[in-house]
Order: C-alpha cells, then structure tokens, then sequence
C-alpha cells in the first residue's frame, strides 16, 4: 500500500476515535512541552546571569583582605596596601593587562542643602575599562585628576542631591568640608552585580588617601588579565607574589582571598546546567509513561479491530501493510502530540521569560531532541502491537468474536 | 466477460483440516475432501452447522491452509503458500462476501469498495471510475458517500458485492450472504449474484437454507467434513 493510503488510513481511523486519541496525544504533548519548557527557561536563566556578570567585567580577578569571605567585608586581618599593588606590577607576569585598586569609606555629602551618607570609593582611572560603568553624565575620571578634587557621583546619588533628570556636572559637592567638583554621573551596566555605580561616589584612589582617611589601606586589588583562559594560572603566580611579599609560609594560611567572576560564573553556568539537565531527563522520563500510554491504547485498539484485520486480511492486506497501519497511527499520535508540545513549550518559555525578565530562549537543541523522540517513542511502543496485529491470521482474526 | 466452462479453477485433493484441542487432542473439521470447481460455475455448499462447510469455505478462498492435501488454484498448488502469498491471491483472484462484519466501520462505502485496489497497486487515476462502476453494478452507486454504519443490511451486503467485484476476480466466495436480511433484501442479493454467474464470474455460496442453494447451479452437500452429496440443479 502507498505511503499516502496508508497515511489517509491511519488518519481516518484515528478520527474514530477521536477522544481516545486526543488523550493518548495528551500524555506526549506534556511531556514533551515539559522538556522544552525546563531546558529553555534554564539556558535563559544561564544566559541572563552570564549577561549580567559579563557586562560587569568577567576578564578580572579580585583580591581582599582577611581569610574568609566573612573578614573580607567587615575588614580584619592585615589590610591590603599600594606595596602588595607595586609586588604584583614589579612581579611582570605577562598574563596581567592591569591592576586596579580601591580604597573604600563612608562618609556624608552634601550638596544643595542636602545631605546622604554614601559609600565613597578611591579609584585609578583604570578602574574604568575594568568595571565598565555607563557615563550617563561627564567622564569619568582620568590621569590628569590624579590628586585632585573631583568626584564621579552614582546616579541616584545625583538624583538625590540635584534632583531626578538634571545635569550635575560642573556643580559642586561636600565632603567633610572640602569641595568636590562633579565631573561625571555613572551608573552600572547591569542589574544584579556592581550595583555601586549607582549608589556611590567615586574619588580619585590617591585624593581619597590623602586627603580623607589618610592611610593606604585597599579593600579590594582587582587583576585584569590578557586572556582568560589562564585567569587561573594568573591567580596562583599572584599568590606566590603575595605571599612571597607579606611573608607567608607554605604551611601558613594566607591572609588575603582571591576570588574570580569567571570561575564563579563557570560554576555557577556548570550547576545551573547539571540542573537543568537533570529537571529535563526528570521530565523525559513523563515521555516514556506518554510512551507505554500509547501501547496501551494501541494494544486495545489490536484486540478492539481484531474482526477489522481479518476483514483487511481476506480482501489481500499483507503483514507489512497491516503493520504499517498500526505503526503510523502510534507515530501520528506522537508526532503530532510532539509538534503541540513543542509549540505549547515555545509559547509557556515566552510566557515565563516576559514574566520573569530573563532572555527569550529556546533551546533548540532539545526542540530538535524532542521531535526525534517523539517519532521514535511512537515507533518504539507502537511496534509490538503493530506486530501483534500483522501476526494475526486471516482465518483467526475473522473468527473472532 | 467471456464464459470459459469446463476450465478447472480450484481442485482439493485429500483434503484434511484438523484444529488442536488440549494438549493431545484435535478436532477434524474436513476429513479427506475431494473437489473441483470450473470457471464459470455458480455453486452452493450446504450443510447444518458444524458439518465443516466454514472450514471448507476457508480453503477454497484460500484463507487457511489444509493440515493435509492438496489444494489447487488455476493449476497452481497453493497448500504450503505463506499467509502474504495467500494474502496475494485473495487480492487479485478472490472477492468475498461475509455474513457479517463486511465493512470497515465509520468509513465512506467508496472507500471500503476501494479498499482492495490500495493493496492491489492500481493507480490512483484508475480507482475512482472503477469503485462507482462497482456501485453501479450493484446499483447503490448513489450511497458512496454515505457511511457503512448509516446504509441498511441488503445495501452492505451490495456494497460487500462492489467490493468483491473490484479487483476483476476469478472468483466469488459468498459465506452466508443473505443470512442476516429479510426475503426480500435476500432475494435481491442472490438476483445479484444470479446475475454475475450468467455474466460469466464463478460464484460460490455457503448457506444452510435450502431455497437459497436451490438458486445455484450446482449444490454440494457436506456433513461431518464429508461430502455426501454433488448434484447438479435443473435449470
């Protein structure tokens, strides 16, 4: 029989029963909706985080003082200072394109009758290229203002002491009764990290130094490389440095923590991937319950027709064509189950990424996955009944009753 | 189509047909049958149920094997043939008639009488002018469109004759045709087939009622898988 009749068969016997074939559909429209939904939401998830840490700067890694993430933000230990910045410059380690330090204080400022306590930072000019934050006014600081008073303010720092929508470059600010020329207004390029650009000041490192706090102490070293790849072999030649200049043993715990964005974004993609992986092989699993539905209602359907083969067999249906009766309906089952799903998956990952705000993704490697499974899931559980249906003889299956 | 009497069509030799029953027991539905039917003959197998006249229907449409024998059709001896080469010569040599269950269910009568010619490779352009030659001939060629489930019993069993006749076969086995109608959709239904033997197409009838088998040419009478009587009828 012709693949066409054959197909235009297979149809009209499943329009029959047009019920009973609809929820067979059901069980792989689901399964297969689930899994295009959990792997595209979750390489949407990956790439939105990816996005945000890399419009912060991935090509960096970061020093603090102390020995633990918990003394690297409340301080404690010996602090970090321009001698460790000088060891690792005059240490020449080719990897490195660039060393930025920061020095950090709180302090209250003011400018038109206002006043807010912000966090003030010490910055190179490097620290630009670095951190990569929007200049939404001005410029942000650069070599000539080495010592000078001018500060880069965070938006809604400018927002608060000069009002929403307003220039404030030019104006001037308080702290600590000196005056600070406003030069720019910054603001971070991302949403979830580097935040500070938004709610801090920015001084020149060597005028916060020396004219505010008067030491030399850095919170944080960050280390620009050249090429990423060996960001750690970087780290550990910056190790040896240090603890080479702040006098570590080999056996002595280090009193500085190093830490990369791009290690914890690689741990972070590696979790988040392992997971989406597993939440999806959980859900094809949903496939193969889909899968033994369709036997069932295939063998159901063998023993229902039984009379209906006979028939087809005295009028000169051979095995193949009964087998490949029973065989297309199983596909056409899964095959058009799988093509809803698929569609019913891209639109629910739609709904989800413009609820939630993360990229609209679809995995199109588990969209091409589950049309292949959802073809062979049909094959795959509709050939035993196909078979049991071919093997029937004429004379038998006339017979029965 | 042109009457070729006296040229032997199907020919049993020894016929035996035994089902397993248990373990070691069988029941021997035909016990040694010989048979031959010419081209162009209208014969009715009669026979109070169970005498065998099913399983012997079976053989001769070549829908089961004998356990023992020979069994001939157009020369050829189809005793060991496969069930798809069985399948083959149903298609192309064969057209049935069954009591019930004649029909696909819940799908159009042109495409039941179609049907035949899907496993019988006649193109597409040929199958639409042959199913309403079928219908016409059996004279319902206005119900092709309607469903097999929504047609009375007389039109099934016409459409069953369309179907039977589709393929251009040698022969027409009818099991019990008229068992399930009323007088007068039976009588109409062996008119038809009355009319195909004068055409020329060989008919073979099973039937236990007398008046129906009377209407053949030829009347075969089989009791406990043997045939007692062979007669032919006066026209």
């Amino acid at each position: 029989m012709e693949i066409k009749e054959t197909l235009k068969s297979a149809i009209d016997s499943l329009k029959i029963n047009k019920l009973r074939s609809l929820l067979t559909m059901l069980g792989i429209i689901i399964g297969i909706a689930a899994v295009i939904i959990i792997s595209s939401v979750g390489k949407g998830v990956v790439t939105y985080v990816s996005d945000e840490l890399s419009s912060f700067g991935t090509n960096f890694f970061q020093i603090n003082p102390g020995n633990n993430m918990m003394s690297a933000i409340t301080g404690g230990g010996e602090p970090l200072t321009t001698g460790d910045v000088s060891a690792i410059k005059d240490a020449n380690i080719s990897n490195i394109q660039n060393v930025v330090e920061f020095s950090m204080t709180s302090k209250a400022v003011s400018a038109n009758d206002e006043s807010i306590r912000v966090s003030v930072y010490g910055m190179t000019p490097e620290g630009e290229t670095l951190l990569k934050p929007n200049m939404i006014y001005g410029e942000f600081l650069t070599n000539d203002d080495i010592n000078s008073r001018v500060a880069v303010i965070g938006s809604e720092v400018a927002d608060k002491l000069f009002g929403e929508n307003t220039d404030p470059v030019g104006e001037s600010i308080k702290i600590d009764e000196m005056r600070f020329s406003v030069i720019g207004v910054s603001k971070s390029g991302g949403n979830l990290f580097g935040s500070f650009f938004n709610t801090s000041i920015t001084l020149p490192l060597e005028t916060l130094q020396h004219q505010i706090t008067g030491v030399d102490e850095l919170v944080e070293i960050d280390v620009e490389v050249k090429n990423t790849d060996y960001i750690k072999e970087t780290m550990d030649e910056v190790e040896l440095v240090l603890k080479d200049y702040r006098k570590i043993a080999d056996d002595e715990e280090n009193d500085f923590i190093m830490e990369s964005f791009t290690e914890s974004l690689n741990i972070f993609e590696t979790i988040t991937n392992v997971l989406t992986l597993f939440i999806t092989g959980i859900s094809a699993i949903s496939l193969v319950v889909g899968g033994i539905g369709v036997m069932n209602i295939m063998l159901v359907s063998v023993t229902e027709r039984t009379k209906e083969i006979g028939l087809l067999k005295s009028i000169g249906a051979k095995r193949k064509d009964i087998l490949s009766q029973f065989l297309v309906e199983s596909s056409i089952i899964t095959t058009v189950g799988g093509f809803i799903g698929i569609i019913l998956g891209i639109g629910i990952t739609y709904l989800v990424s413009v609820l939630v705000g993360i990229p609209f993704i679809v995995n199109m490697v588990w969209v091409v996955i589950a049309t292949i499974i959802s073809i062979s899931v049909g094959i795959i559980f509709g050939l035993y009944p196909a078979q049991k249906a071919a093997k029937l003889h004429a004379i038998d299956a006339l017979r029965f009753e | 189509m042109i009457k070729k009497n006296d040229t032997l069509l199907i020919s049993l030799r020894g016929i035996f047909k035994k089902y397993p029953m248990g373990k070691n027991d069988f029941y021997e539905a035909l016990h040694g049958i010989d048979l031959d039917i010419n081209e162009g003959e209208f014969v009715a197998i009669t026979g109070p149920s169970g005498s065998g006249k099913s399983t012997l229907m079976h053989i001769l449409g070549a829908l089961d094997n004998p356990t023992e024998g020979s069994q001939f059709f157009k020369g050829k001896n189809i005793s060991s043939y496969s069930e798809d080469e069985l399948a083959d010569i149903r298609n192309k040599e064969i057209g049935f008639v069954f009591q019930f269950f004649n029909l696909l269910p819940k799908m159009t009568v042109f495409k039941n009488v179609e049907r035949p010619m899907l496993y019988g490779g006649i193109p597409p352009s040929e199958r639409n002018q042959r199913v309403m030659k079928a219908l016409s001939s059996v004279g319902i060629a206005d119900k092709a469109d309607n469903l097999s489930n929504h047609i009375s019993g007389g039109q099934i069993q016409r459409v069953a004759i369309a179907r039977a006749l589709i393929m251009n076969p040698s022969v027409i086995l009818a099991d019990e045709p008229t068992g399930n109608l009323d007088s007068k959709a039976s009588l109409e239904i062996i008119n038809i087939l009355s009319d195909l033997n004068k055409q020329g197409h060989t008919i073979i009838i099973i039937t236990h009622e007398e008046e129906i088998a009377n209407f053949a040419k030829r009347k075969i009478k089989i009791i406990d898988g043997k045939i007692v009587s062979d007669v032919k009828n006066k026209p």
